[in-house]
C-alpha cells in the first residue's frame, strides 16, 4: 500500500483493518541480561510501521530488559535486533539513536535542572542546523508544554514530566518509538491522556513500543500484544485477542 | 572602628581574596557537577598556572597581564592531559581511586613547580604598588582588576553554559548523564571541555593570588580547603553558588581576625565548611547531595 493511502485514510481516519506496513522492528531470539546472568531467554518480537505494540507481564519478566536490549543499554548475548533492515545488536546507544529509534526510561527521563524547551533542545542533540520544525511538531502534541517552556522541568507534575520526556524523544524524528511505562504513577487522567498522545504518534506514522502495567487499558488500543514471563514469549495476539484470552486475563491482567 | 577604616582593611581584601577563591571554586563544582569527584590537585594546578605565567614574564620580559592568557592556555591543555593520562583511565574505577589520583596529581605538580622554579618565594613585578583613593575607598589597581576579571571570566562561562550547545550538554551531563548519553551527547569531548575550562579558571585564580600576593610552591595547596568550603556552601554544581561562596568564604577570612587572632584565619573556611554540612548539606543555592 502506498504511502499517499496510509496519509489520506489517517486523515479521513478510516479504518484499514487487517494492514500490516512493513517490519520496523524484528528481535529473534534475543538473550541477554545485566552481568553475566542472562534475563531474557531468547525474545522474539516484531512491531511493524505504524503500530503500537504493548509489553504486558508480571513484575521481573523482563519487559523493561527487553527494551533496554534494544537500546543498547545490556549485553545481547545471542539473537539479533533487526531495525529498518539493519542488525543493530551489540550497538551503542548514541548511534542507535541516530539510526532512528528513540527511548524514554521510566525514571529520571528529564533534565530537572533545565527548561522544558532546552530539555527538548537536548533532544535534538545529534542533529545540525535548525531545528525549529521538529520544537513546533513537539509543541503541537504538547501545547501545555509551550506555554511553560520557560520552566524548569523539575517543577512540572508527573505527567508534564512524562509530556517533556517523550517531547524530547522525538525531537530527532524517531521511526521507533520505545516508551517504558509512561504512564507509571500518574492520575488516570494523565494516563489517558500519555495514551491518547501515544495513539496520535501512531496515526501521524510512528511506530511505537510500549512496556506497561495498566495492561488492560493499553491493550484495549494496541495493535499488537506481546505477554512475557519469566524472560521469554508466552503469548502473542492483537489487542483484542489477548484481552479475551482467558488464561492471558487469569494469569497476567488480574483477572 | 570607623567605617571606612572597615570597608579598607577588611571588606575590600575580603572581596579581592573571595574572587581569587571563587575563580577556584567555579572549577571544582564543574568537576564535581560533571565528573563527579573531588578534584584534590585543583589547588596545585592553580600553583602551576601562577608559575607558567612567572615563567612567560622572566623569559619574555612582559607584562604579567600578557602572561595570564599564555597561561590559561597552557594549564587548560595541561588538566586535557592530566585527564587523559589518569583520570580518564581509572574513570571505570570506583570514584574515591580517582580522588585519591588527584592528591597524587596535587604532589606530582608541586613538585615539578618546585623543580623548575625553586621553594623560595617570588613575585611577578619588584617594588610596592601604594593603593589608589577612590571617593574615601583605598584600592589597588590589580585589586580592581583581580575582581573585574572574576566577573568577566565567571560570565562569560555563564553565557557559555547558558546560550551554546555544548554549554548545554555540559549542564545536561551535570543533571543527568545517563539521558545525556541517550540524546547521543559525546562523554569524551564534554570531558575533555570541562578540563580545559577547568585549565583556564585555575591559572586564573593561581595568577590573580599570586599578582596581589607571592608566588610559593604552597600557594595553591593552601587555598584548596578554602575553595572546597566554598563550592559546597554555594551547592555543589552550581557556577553562581560558587562565586557568591567564594566571596563569603573570603570576607570571612579577612573579618576574622577583628574577633578572633589572626592565626586562626585559615580556620574560617573548615568552620564553614563544617556549618554548612551540618545546618545545609545542599548549599546556599541547593546544589547536589554528595
Amino acid at each position: 500500500m502506498s504511502q499517499s493511502v496510509i496519509e489520506q485514510s489517517v486523515a479521513e481516519n478510516i479504518e484499514l483493518p487487517g494492514y500490516s506496513g512493513k517490519p520496523i522492528l524484528t528481535m529473534t531470539g534475543v538473550r541477554g541480561g545485566y552481568g553475566d546472568a542472562d534475563i531474557l531467554q531468547g525474545v522474539d518480537m516484531q512491531v511493524s510501521e505504524q503500530e503500537i505494540v504493548v509489553i504486558v507481564g508480571p513484575n521481573g519478566a523482563g519487559k523493561s530488559t527487553a527494551m533496554k536490549a534494544i537500546f543498547g543499554l545490556l549485553k545481547v548475548r545471542g539473537g539479533s535486533i533487526v531495525v529498518n533492515g539493519t542488525n543493530i545488536a551489540g550497538w551503542k546507544p548514541n548511534r542507535i539513536v541516530q539510526h532512528g529509534v528513540c527511548y524514554v526510561p521510566q525514571v529520571d527521563n528529564i533534565f530537572r535542572e533545565m527548561t522544558i524547551h532546552e530539555n527538548l533542545e537536548m533532544g535534538a542533540f545529534l542533529r545540525k542546523g535548525d531545528i525549529s520544525d521538529s520544537l513546533e511538531r513537539v509543541y503541537t502534541l504538547f501545547p501545555d508544554l509551550k506555554e511553560r517552556r520557560s520552566t524548569l522541568a523539575g517543577n512540572l507534575s508527573g505527567g508534564q514530566r512524562q509530556m517533556v520526556a517523550m517531547g524530547r524523544a522525538l525531537m530527532l524524528n524517531p521511526s521507533l518509538l520505545l516508551l517504558d511505562e509512561p504512564t507509571a504513577g500518574l492520575s488516570p487522567k494523565y494516563m489517558e491522556q500519555i495514551f491518547e498522545i501515544t495513539r496520535n504518534l501512531r496515526d501521524a506514522g510512528l511506530s511505537i513500543l510500549l512496556v506497561e502495567q495498566h495492561a488492560k487499558q493499553a491493550l484495549a488500543f494496541a495493535d499488537k500484544g506481546y505477554v512475557l514471563a519469566a524472560g521469554s514469549n508466552r503469548h502473542e495476539g492483537t489487542g483484542q485477542e489477548l484481552l479475551a484470552d482467558r488464561e492471558v486475563a487469569e494469569m497476567f491482567l488480574g483477572g | 572602628m570607623p567605617f571606612m577604616e572597615f570597608v579598607n582593611f577588611y571588606l575590600m581584601p575580603g572581596i579581592v581574596l573571595g574572587s581569587i577563591y571563587a575563580l577556584g571554586a567555579v572549577g571544582i563544582t564543574l568537576v564535581f557537577g560533571i565528573l563527579r569527584f573531588a578534584h584534590l590537585a585543583h589547588g596545585d594546578l592553580a600553583t602551576l598556572g601562577a608559575f607558567a605565567a612567572l615563567g612567560v614574564v622572566t623569559i619574555f620580559g612582559v607584562s604579567p597581564w600578557v602572561a595570564l592568557p599564555v597561561a590559561m592556555i597552557f594549564c587548560a591543555f595541561m588538566a586535557i592531559g592530566i585527564d587523559k593520562v589518569f583520570y580518564d583511565y581509572l574513570s571505570e574505577r570506583p570514584k574515591i581511586i580517582v580522588v585519591m589520583s588527584s592528591l597524587g596529581i596535587a604532589l606530582m605538580l608541586r613538585a615539578l613547580v618546585q623543580v623548575i622554579w625553586g621553594v623560595d618565594t617570588e613575585t611577578y613585578t619588584r617594588g610596592i604598588v601604594r593603593p589608589e583613593n577612590y571617593w574615601g575607598i583605598r584600592i589597588r589597581d590589580r585589586e580592581i582588576y583581580t575582581i573585574i576579571a572574576m566577573f568577566a571570566i565567571v560570565g562569560v562561562l555563564w553565557v557559555f553554559l547558558q546560550k551554546t550547545k555544548w554549554g548545554k550538554a555540559m549542564r545536561a551531563m551535570s543533571d543527568n548523564p545517563d539521558l545525556a548519553l541517550l540524546s547521543g551527547v559525546d562523554n569524551r569531548k564534554v570531558t575533555m571541555l570541562t578540563w580545559a575550562i577547568v585549565g583556564i579558571l585555575c591559572a586564573a585564580s593561581g595568577f590573580f593570588l599570586g599578582i596581589n600576593t607571592e608566588l610559593k610552591p604552597l600557594m595553591g595547596w593552601t587555598m584548596l580547603l578554602p575553595m572546597f568550603a566554598a563550592t559546597i556552601l554555594g551547592g555543589v554544581g552550581r557556577v553562581e553558588g560558587a562565586v557568591v561562596g567564594g566571596l563569603i568564604v573570603g570576607i570571612v577570612e579577612e573579618t576574622s581576625v577583628l574577633l578572633i587572632p589572626g592565626e586562626y584565619k585559615a580556620a574560617m573556611a573548615f568552620a564553614i565548611l563544617l556549618l554548612i554540612l551540618l545546618v545545609r548539606p545542599t548549599g546556599l543555592l541547593k546544589g547536589k547531595v554528595l
